[in-house]
């Protein structure tokens, strides 16, 4: 039950409130604390106390506070909504529903609480709490579109499509004036519904809706694009292949649509003549497309190909397009293709060596061709599957005898030197790149990296530091982890972990996982703000994407990393920072005395480089008063306590950290066999056998011939022989199989 | 190559492609703002060719651009904004840029009714001036001192889009019964390509990018409507802030 408040001070109340919204927080307790002198125990008020001190980072006593808050009056719902706010805040998702249904069960009729409820369902992907909510919110307010929208997106992820559309359907039929044709609510709608039919598996209902209500959609691109599957897909292959023509003259760059119209058109996949035939059409039309020439060589054999490919590579050196070889190299699964581009472009050469000066006047530099195609050539010998660095070397010295200043002619240099193995030759080489174009962002990347592969981590901040923001609190790096430049954080902490510094080894790692944590909270605001602008097709892409975020390449190298290291750590256990983290079990003893004093050492480097972190931390607090300034609001940005990773490298269950790591690893990227090898190696020495087994047993099914996995297998027996007659006979049972599987191969 | 519409899923590689790139950068939340906000107008350049390594890879990204449009215009004319546009520099020279481009501003007239659209270019940067200006018909409107955080001016380069406009309305504007008329039109556009091609070594040896000046450039997200609650306690939290520094900003 709220307690009353005088006037004056309800008033005072509401400007708490305010304060608090326009994130004034400082005045915002200060009227808090003015309602409390006269009403020290005035629940509503201690909550909204607690609010913003938790803004203010001051989680622990914010939770206090609110809990005081709470035992004061049970019956508040302010005091229930705000202490699901500070467990959501705090990412505690299921406390926070809980909280928020009960200040709804007291305040039922608050569309603010029924909303910030629906929120966390739809984030926590409670689908059924979802579709109640949203139907009580439907109720409220039925005027509303975006209630019925709503309603039948948590219907359609809830798995119910039929459901989903029976509620759009229901709202358009309530609707008795025609929606003006640049409304792009209704525009969006129709094709949500549409997209619904279709994912039903009903293709002929979808396109008769199509047809019937797609015409003047907004998305035009959309609507053609659907029409021309469905039609494909309803076997009307003229109508079909028409459909892809118009879609290929909108975008002839794109590879679907040419596939989908040889498809249409009934073209064998033996018959390349008819094949190259479409694409040579829209070579013609499209004088510049790129994909109508280049996509033939896909399938083209012998000396078709051989025809197709040197007048590519003709146009291409011609044009001094450097990234001939990229786009090709794809064809290297295909023998004959390997051996014929790199003798095309040596016949390109001799044909061109001696002829340089007739092309002047088109282009201004006669050897513009002559130096695409050794490029072309360096690259090849480079590539993995046709590596030769001796000749690769050869032909780039070539070309930049030409051109000695080109920049993706010394990148390449240092591309090999990193391939012959000397990554310090590599770093000299590519920063010599970078140093030829300081205003190219990208091959400034490229220092760096090889900078870091070379494991130079300060050089390479500070090379990146040439394009970070200035204005950036904390320098580099703190504005590369601000702006999730993730590949740079993989990069140095793998570097660190070659170097032996666990601390900031982890803490890269960390920082990386904290950036999906980021990420996934992201998608928070966009529950309701795709709702208000209407853009729904891209809302639920969103959300399944969302589902599948940490499958991301980007989250399973950190991850792994993190592991492996992990794991050292804890074969190593008495060396926190000299671990060299290359991983793999095994210690052979060394000396002993000699890994103290290097531990201590270590140990004492550690924390000379915390504390100079600290102070200089602590220089830049005078900057932090003005910065917010320019934001007009008291933003606090949570001070890192743990800069050098020393509180992570302290601990002392490294592999139960690795937990964190592992477990989303092996959820959703199951079919890498990377990392159910490593979870193996986890729950093995955690003595989790039977989850180390279903490791081994998922390794075994992706390939099966793996030494490594053999080896856990043996591994595994020996370690449960022992204890096997004690376990329970279909244990025994399911375990002798997975060996029996690993043995026979 | 592939030239397709952005997905959310590609995201992450478009980051990774801009910080790359540029040194405009923003956050994930700001490209999932685009992406959710006009899905329409965002392109990006995928490269195919590259053999697949894990089950899990996600198409490469070479080349994106991101694109809006302009949620409250000053001159109160609908139009769109190139927010940021970059290629790879392994990926150079095949016009990536221009397609890119292309695509959006169709998108833009078509869905949105965009009357012109508009982007911030440095002036050093040659090689997108290049493209805007010659390949691509826009004029520079002004310039904005010190536009970009390193001091560095920017010119203001707008196109109008009207060609675009009248050719939408030359043929019927029905996408079903109309195919060929389609085929027709769209070549019309490509011949439009055509003329901009005296420019036929469009060099994008730079990077072409342009952003908001403010990496924290969230100060256009919308307006969140004014409701009737009792309480609002949970609106901070809630709406996030996309929306709270608008506010902050126009209190």
């Amino acid at each position: 039950m709220p307690q009353p408040l005088s006037t004056r001070e309800a008033n005072l109340f509401r400007t708490v409130i305010r304060h608090y919204e326009d994130k004034q927080y400082k005045r915002g307790l200060k009227a808090a604390e003015q309602i409390l002198k006269k009403n020290p125990k005035h629940a509503d008020t201690m909550s909204m106390k607690a609010l913003i001190m938790n803004a203010q980072g001051k989680t622990d006593e914010a939770f206090a506070l609110a809990k005081e808050a709470l035992t004061i009056d049970m019956k508040s719902h302010i005091c229930w909504h705000v202490y699901g706010i500070l467990y959501r805040t705090n990412k505690n998702f299921d406390e926070a529903i809980k909280a928020y249904k009960f200040a709804l069960k007291l305040e039922p009729d608050s569309q603010q609480i029924q909303r910030d409820l629906a929120i966390l369902q739809i984030q926590m992907r409670d689908y059924q709490g979802y579709v109640q909510s949203r139907l009580v919110m439907l109720k409220a307010r039925p005027q509303l579109r975006q209630n019925w929208t709503a309603l039948a997106i948590a219907y359609h992820l809830e798995g119910n499509l039929k459901q989903a559309e029976t509620i759009l359907s229901t709202f358009e039929k309530s609707v008795t004036t025609a929606p003006s044709k640049t409304d792009f609510e209704n525009s969006e709608a129709v094709l949500y519904k549409n997209s619904i039919i279709a994912e039903a598996g009903d293709i002929g209902r979808a396109l008769e809706h199509l047809e019937a209500d797609g015409n003047n959609n907004l998305d035009r691109l959309a609507v053609m694009e659907l029409r021309a599957r469905y039609l494909a897909q309803l076997g009307r292959g003229a109508d079909a292949a028409k459909a892809y023509r118009a879609l290929l003259d909108r975008n002839s760059e794109h590879p679907d649509y040419y596939k989908s119209l040889i498809e249409a058109l009934g073209i064998s996949k033996d018959d390349e003549d008819s094949q190259k035939a479409v694409y040579d059409e829209y070579a013609v039309k499209n004088p510049r497309s790129d994909a109508a020439r280049r996509l033939p060589l896909d399938f083209l054999t012998d000396e078709n190909f051989k025809v197709a490919a040197r007048a590519y590579l003709n146009l291409m050196f011609d044009k001094g397009v450097p990234s001939t070889f990229a786009n090709l190299k794809h064809l290297y699964s295909d023998s004959f293709k390997q051996t014929t581009l790199p003798a095309l472009a040596e016949e390109y050469l001799n044909e061109h060596k001696s002829t340089g000066g007739e092309k002047e006047h088109a282009n201004g530099d006669s050897s513009k061709g002559e130096g695409a195609a050794l490029y072309f050539l360096a690259q090849h010998y480079n590539y993995f599957m046709s590596r030769d660095l001796t000749k690769a070397m050869a032909f780039v010295e070539k070309a930049l005898e030409l051109d000695p200043k080109n920049v993706d002619f010394h990148m390449t240099k240092a591309r090999i030197y990193k391939h012959q193995g000397d990554l310090e030759k590599a770093s000299v080489a590519m920063d010599e790149a970078r140093s030829l174009d300081t205003r190219d962002r990208y091959i400034n990347s490229k220092a760096a990296k090889y900078q870091l592969r070379n494991n130079e981590n300060d050089r390479a901040l500070q090379t990146m530091g040439l394009f970070t923001r200035v204005e950036t609190a904390g320098g580099p790096l703190a504005d590369l982890i601000d702006m999730q430049c993730i590949w740079y954080l993989t990069e140095d902490g793998e570097a660190w972990q070659r170097r032996g510094n666990v601390g900031l080894a982890l803490k890269r790692y960390h920082t990386i996982f904290n950036i999906f944590d980021i990420w996934q909270e992201d998608q928070f605001d966009f529950h309701s703000f795709s709702l208000r602008k209407g853009q729904i097709r891209a809302y639920i892409d969103m959300v399944r994407w969302e589902d599948e975020l940490r499958e991301h390449p980007f989250f399973f190298r950190a991850a792994l990393d993190a592991i492996k290291l992990y794991i050292a750590m804890h074969d190593k256990p008495q060396g926190p920072n000299g671990v060299n983290g290359t991983g793999g079990s095994g210690a052979n003893g060394g000396d002993v005395a000699e890994k103290k004093k290097a531990a201590k050492k270590a140990k004492k480097e550690a924390q000379k480089a915390e504390r100079e972190a600290a102070e200089k931390a602590a220089k830049q607090d005078p900057n932090k008063t003005t910065a917010p300034k320019s934001k007009d609001v008291e933003d606090v940005k949570k001070k890192d306590d743990d800069p050098t990773g020393l509180k992570l490298v302290a601990t002392s269950d490294p592999l139960g950290d690795a937990l964190k790591f592992l477990g989303p690893l092996l959820q959703f990227s199951p079919r890498n066999i990377e990392g159910q090898i490593a979870g193996f190696e986890v729950y093995f020495r955690r003595r989790k056998y039977m989850l180390a087994l279903r490791c081994l047993k998922a390794a075994l099914a992706l390939d099966k011939d793996d030494p490594r996995v053999q080896e856990q297998a043996v591994r595994l027996r020996k370690a449960v022989d022992p204890v096997l007659a004690s376990l329970a006979p279909k244990l025994q049972e399911v375990i002798g199989l997975t060996f029996a599987s690993g043995a026979s191969s | 190559m592939d030239i397709r519409v952005l997905r959310p899923s590609d995201i992450p590689l478009i980051q990774h492609a801009n910080i790359e790139n540029l040194p405009e950068n923003y956050f994930l939340k700001y490209y999932l703002y685009h992406a959710l906000s006009w899905p329409q107008l965002s392109y990006v350049a995928v490269d195919v060719s590259r053999p697949r390594k894990t089950p899990y890879d996600y198409p490469k990204i070479v080349g994106y651009v991101l694109a809006k449009m302009e949620e409250e215009p000053a001159d109160g004319v609908q139009h769109g904004h190139i927010t940021s546009l970059s290629v790879m520099r392994t990926h150079r020279r095949l016009g990536i840029a221009e397609k890119l481009m292309r695509q959006s501003q169709l998108a833009m007239v078509e869905t949105f009714g965009a009357h012109y659209v508009s982007l911030h270019v440095r002036v050093s940067n040659n090689a997108a001036i290049h493209l805007y200006r010659d390949t691509l018909g826009f004029k520079t409107e002004k310039t904005e001192a010190k536009y970009y955080a390193d001091g560095e001016d920017a010119y203001c380069m707008k196109l109008e889009l009207s060609f675009i406009r009248e050719s939408l309305h030359e043929g019927p504007r029905a996408i079903v019964a109309a195919d060929k008329d389609d085929a027709e039109k769209a070549k019309g556009d490509d011949e439009d390509g055509a003329a901009a091609e005296a420019g036929e070594d469009v060099d994008e040896g730079e990077a072409v990018g342009d952003v908001g000046r403010d990496p924290d450039a969230k100060k256009s997200a919308p307006k969140k409507k004014k409701e009737e609650v009792k309480i609002k306690v949970g609106r901070g939290l809630g709406v996030g802030e996309l929306v709270e520094k608008n506010e902050a900003k126009h209190s």
